[in-house]
């Protein structure tokens, strides 16, 4: 027979096997698309930092230095430390209040600078020209710095300086490693510093080693030694940068490729299962194809054009899928966290789309060789029945048992094929792991996003955005300030109400500023989650995220140096607290961060209700106290777009594993539904109802079921637990207890029965034929 | 529900025919046939006459195209699949030519089985099927799995499973075909005990010595047709020529 025949033969295969073909099409889509997507959101989350950080000589470490405390020589000899690769620098450097447009805008870091280029931090100009005379900045776009809404030609009132310095904005441009939020010449420097100023500079070094913060913390410390004692001021690595660039698709990716994992291990399981299925079910077929001339090669290349085909077509579906669902997960990530759009790389469906192929040939070749290897009269006569004497005793044991005959029947039958059980097996419980997962990531993000957002304790805030005089966030009046105070003290259903400033800080080794949120009364209500430590409950304490720890090699217990702009004081942290991200935060009262609480810093009022108000009511019946001129408007807090996304990806993913072992299910059983069924035959000629047949498939997969979901159970509890924990690695936070509790022993035995719904939900199908084939049929059947 | 048998019919057959491709010959045309109780009759004919589609349609594991199949006094060719399970687990006991026992479960288990999937209760069934093991002899083989038996103690295992639900038909399909000359007349002959108490027998068979040892009337199909009747012989009583 020639090649074309044995192709041939393979198609009329697939076409009597139509069942078989769809499932091994469907599991390899949901696999390819899961791959994609997993890949997809890798290579978005970290390749354009990862290429701009090397096109522009990114700096590893922004030192900053009291340039009075040593000689330019002193300086220009840490370029020849061990491990530094290149630096650049002095850069004069000064931290300045800025306003615009007569509001306050932010604390700023301005570095004097001849040049944009350089060994070190060659910053990008996106729009304009560099500074070339008094009274011109460029801006930095790239960070995360408050305000916006700036254009060239732009006004910027640097205050508190004993001459208000104006500086126009002459361009804008991208320091990757926001090394300064903007750029002046050199000599301008000298008319931004306040008397008494420290005369900061810059220092940007490369080092040979910087991929975490502690080989930082080593690096800048080897500078620290070099330079006379009190010279390094502060500290600021390329890791903060890196984690604001990258956004939160990073974030997800631990759990989209702990699914891509699931999908890659089910469909080498189900693909290698139906693969062998073929081959057991068709050695009688490859008898007579040996016995009418078919080499051992054409019959393998018979069996392995049988998956071939369907593969092939479920991996380009499954391309499709990946992108089609990358597309608006990075549009969303990329849209609720400004880091630009974001596009799945071609790369990434062309490697999702070999590595499934490849996957699902090395777990067809070990069937087809096999099928190649049978010899004529070998492949006739072992024919397609099980072998007997298989589970003698757990046959026995079941008819002992007091249950109705076709449910002790179903439970033993998985010993017919001990193989095939053991992988159908697996298949269940990977699809019930997935979906255990699922629910309990779900819960862990909800509270990870209540925790974040306070929904639950400050289920209101009232926030400067009213319909007053204006537009946009402009600062309400003393007046009105007042006037808030009263309508929430007035206002039945209030239990807490506290004042909230912001304002940025400086914190000696955190790049760039530090978030102050402070307080102006009691804030322990607020419930912000405990990771380590407690909440503030004295003045000189503070609580702050894991950012704010990590970044400062600080620790819980530990004391920080804060500059608030007005005062340099310090405190001692109290507690961690849950608040992703790579921003440092710190949170404390206004006694203890002086300076902060003007009513040019008050962000937003949190509220917290009596237990029974209703929060749309509270919301509107607040809303008309303070009146339609009011710039206070009362809200509800932002549930969060980030965990809308991932809760919506995690559902979709578990909804694809589930399904691809429910396929893998119907499979397995719709294969054993064909080798016994002769022994159906058998059983309707005695009498077995259409019931009684489905009860008693269905129960072929109920025992494997059963242990499956014993061994999916934990399985998914460890999961989640190394899940969320990664997730948070990512997100720089670390995570309070409770987000990783989410199993209650209850909650996680009824999950436990996702194990049973898919293989339940897998075997109907072949059941209900198996119970609706003809007798006399089945009895025909060799 | 509509009985047209006469009174004392097991089976009636009226104008039945099937076909089981459209367009393509019939296996069975237009058969009449009625078999009274405690009779035994054989069904004779070359291979691929119909004989084993006609006993599917008695046995209802099969419907047939055309015609009414009554047996034991209820129209079995409109019941559905559900009904006819209940009904053949009642009232047909089938013995097949290669036995069809189930491997993995013990003489005892296989016996039981049709008394389970009828829902007997465990006390009756295990009394009914002792008392077939006993009366087969297979007394000392009731945990034995079939692989273990003889061709002869394998069809009476079959035996003692299609009477376990005390039938008033059985149908046996070459039922020694599969055996040796000494066993296929060993059971021949249980068979006809089988008879003796009453029991109604349908057999189909190649064989003309069984048929003509065993059988009180032999109905011959010949393409699908029943051919013209041979002469009953003398055969056990309550035969009906």
């Amino acid at each position: 027979m020639s090649w074309l025949g044995a192709v041939r033969t393979a198609a009329g295969g697939l076409l009597r096997h139509k069942v078989q073909a769809v499932v091994i099409g469907l599991v390899l889509l949901v696999s390819t698309a899961s791959a994609t997507l997993g890949l997809a959101l890798l290579a978005t989350s970290s390749a354009p930092f990862n290429h701009a950080f090397g096109v522009q000589r990114g700096a590893d470490v922004t030192v900053t230095v009291d340039a009075a405390r040593a000689s330019p020589a002193e300086l220009a000899a840490t370029r020849h430390l061990a491990g530094v690769t290149a630096a650049a620098g002095p850069f004069a450097s000064s931290t300045v209040q800025v306003q615009s447009g007569g509001q306050p805008f932010g604390q700023f870091t301005l570095a004097g600078r001849a040049s944009p280029g350089g060994p070190v931090d060659d910053v990008v100009l996106t729009a304009g020209h560099w500074p070339n005379g008094p009274g011109q900045v460029v801006m930095d776009t790239g960070g995360a710095q408050p305000g916006g809404g700036l254009q060239l030609g732009s006004t910027l009132t640097v205050t508190g300086l004993p001459r208000t310095a104006a500086l126009t904005v002459v361009g804008f441009g991208n320091s990757i490693t926001d090394t300064a939020d903007g750029w002046v010449t050199p000599a301008e420097i000298a008319r931004l510093r306040g008397p008494g100023a420290p005369a900061s500079a810059q220092l940007l070094y490369r080092f040979t080693q910087a991929a975490s913060f502690a080989q930082i913390r080593t690096d800048v410390a080897e500078v620290t030694r070099a330079l006379p004692a009190g010279t390094v001021t502060g500290a600021a690595s390329w890791l903060a940068a890196a984690d604001q660039a990258e956004g939160n698709g990073a974030i997800m990716e631990p759990f989209v490729v702990a699914f891509a994992l699931i999908g890659l291990a089910m469909a080498v399981l189900i693909v290698g299962n139906v693969v062998s299925g073929a081959v057991v079910a068709g050695y009688k077929r490859i008898g007579v194809l040996k016995s009418v001339g078919l080499s051992p090669a054409q019959v393998m290349v018979v069996y392995l054009s049988r998956v071939g085909w369907p593969a092939l077509a479920g991996c380009l579906a499954g391309v499709v899928l990946g992108n089609v669902l990358a597309v608006p997960v990075l549009q969303g990530s990329a849209r609720a966290y400004g880091v630009g759009s974001q596009q799945a790389p071609w790369w990434a469906s062309v490697l999702a789309l070999a590595g499934m192929l490849a996957l699902t040939a090395l777990a067809a070749l070990g069937p087809a060789l096999r099928a190649g290897r049978l010899s004529a009269t070998e492949a006739i006569a072992a024919g397609r029945a099980p072998r007997p004497g298989r589970g003698y005793m757990v046959h026995r044991v079941a008819a002992r048992l007091r249950l109705p005959r076709p449910i002790g029947l179903g439970l033993a039958a998985p010993t017919a094929r001990p193989a095939r059980t053991m992988v159908t097996l697996a298949a269940i419980a990977f699809g019930a792991t997935a979906v255990i997962f699922a629910f309990g990531l779900h819960s862990s993000l909800n509270r990870a996003a209540q925790s974040q957002n306070l929904s639950s304790t400050v289920p209101v805030q009232l926030q400067p955005f009213g319909p007053g005089p204006g537009t946009g966030p402009q600062t309400p009046s003393a007046a009105q300030d007042a006037a808030a105070t009263a309508a929430l003290r007035a206002q039945p259903g209030t239990l807490h109400d506290v004042p909230v400033y912001l304002n940025q800080v400086k914190v000696p080794g955190i790049a760039g500023s530090a978030n102050a949120w402070v307080f102006g009364g009691d804030a322990g209500w607020t419930g912000y989650g405990i990771i380590a430590g407690r909440w503030y409950d004295a003045p000189g304490q503070v609580d702050v995220n894991t950012a704010f720890l990590d970044q400062s090699g600080l620790t819980v217990g530990g004391t920080a140096t804060v500059n608030t702009g007005t005062a340099q004081v310090t405190v001692r942290i109290a507690g961690e607290v849950f608040d992703p991200g790579s921003q440092a935060e710190l949170f404390g009262s206004a006694q203890t961060l002086p300076g902060v609480a003007t009513a040019a810093n008050l962000q937003q009022y949190d509220v917290g209700l009596r237990p029974g108000t209703s929060v749309t009511a509270y919301v509107q019946a607040l809303n008309a106290r303070l009146g339609s001129n009011s710039r206070w408007q009362a809200t509800t807090p932002d549930d969060g777009n980030f965990y809308s996304i991932a809760s919506d990806l995690v559902g979709l993913l578990a909804l694809m594993v589930a399904v691809a072992a429910g396929l893998g299910v119907l499979n397995t059983v719709l294969m054993t539904t064909r080798d016994r069924v002769h022994e159906l035959g058998v059983f309707k000629a005695l009498g077995m109802r259409p019931g009684q047949v489905l009860t008693m498939v269905v129960c072929w997969i109920a025992g494997p079921a059963v242990v499956a979901a014993a061994i999916a159970a934990p399985a998914a509890v460890a999961l989640n637990t190394a899940t969320v924990r990664a997730m948070a690695g990512t997100a720089h936070t670390g995570v309070p207890a409770s987000f990783t509790q989410v199993f209650p022993p209850s909650r996680l035995v009824l999950l436990s029965l996702a194990a049973l719904v898919i293989a339940v939900g897998g075997a109907l199908l072949p059941a209900s034929w198996a119970a609706r084939a003809r007798p006399a049929v089945a009895l025909r059947a060799e | 529900m509509t009985d047209s048998s006469a009174p004392g019919d097991v089976i009636r057959l009226d104008g039945v025919t099937k076909t089981y491709q459209a367009g393509a010959v019939p296996a069975l045309a237009d058969v009449s046939l009625s078999v009274a109780i405690a009779e035994v009759v054989a069904i004779m004919g070359p291979s691929g006459s119909g004989k084993s589609t006609l006993l599917n349609l008695i046995a209802g594991l099969d419907r047939p195209t055309s015609g009414t199949v009554t047996v034991a006094g209820r129209r079995i060719d409109t019941l559905g699949e559900g009904a006819l399970a209940r009904f053949r687990a009642r009232h047909v006991g089938i013995i097949f030519q290669f036995f069809n026992l189930l491997d993995d479960l013990t003489v005892e288990d296989n016996v039981l089985l049709p008394a389970q999937l009828a829902g007997a209760s465990r006390r009756a069934a295990r009394a009914r099927a002792d008392e077939l093991l006993v009366r087969l002899g297979l007394e000392q083989h009731r945990n034995a799995y079939p692989a273990r038996l003889s061709g002869g103690q394998r069809q009476r295992v079959a035996i003692a499973r299609a009477l376990v639900n005390s039938p008033e038909l059985l149908l046996a399909d070459e039922p020694t075909g599969a055996l040796d000359t000494a066993t296929g007349q060993e059971i021949g002959h249980l068979l006809r005990q089988l008879n003796d108490g009453g029991q109604t027998l349908v057999l189909v068979t190649h064989d003309p010595a069984l048929a003509e040892r065993y059988a009180a009337r032999t109905v011959r199909i010949v393409d699908g047709q029943v051919a013209a009747p041979l002469a009953a012989v003398a055969g056990p009583a309550g035969g009906r020529a």
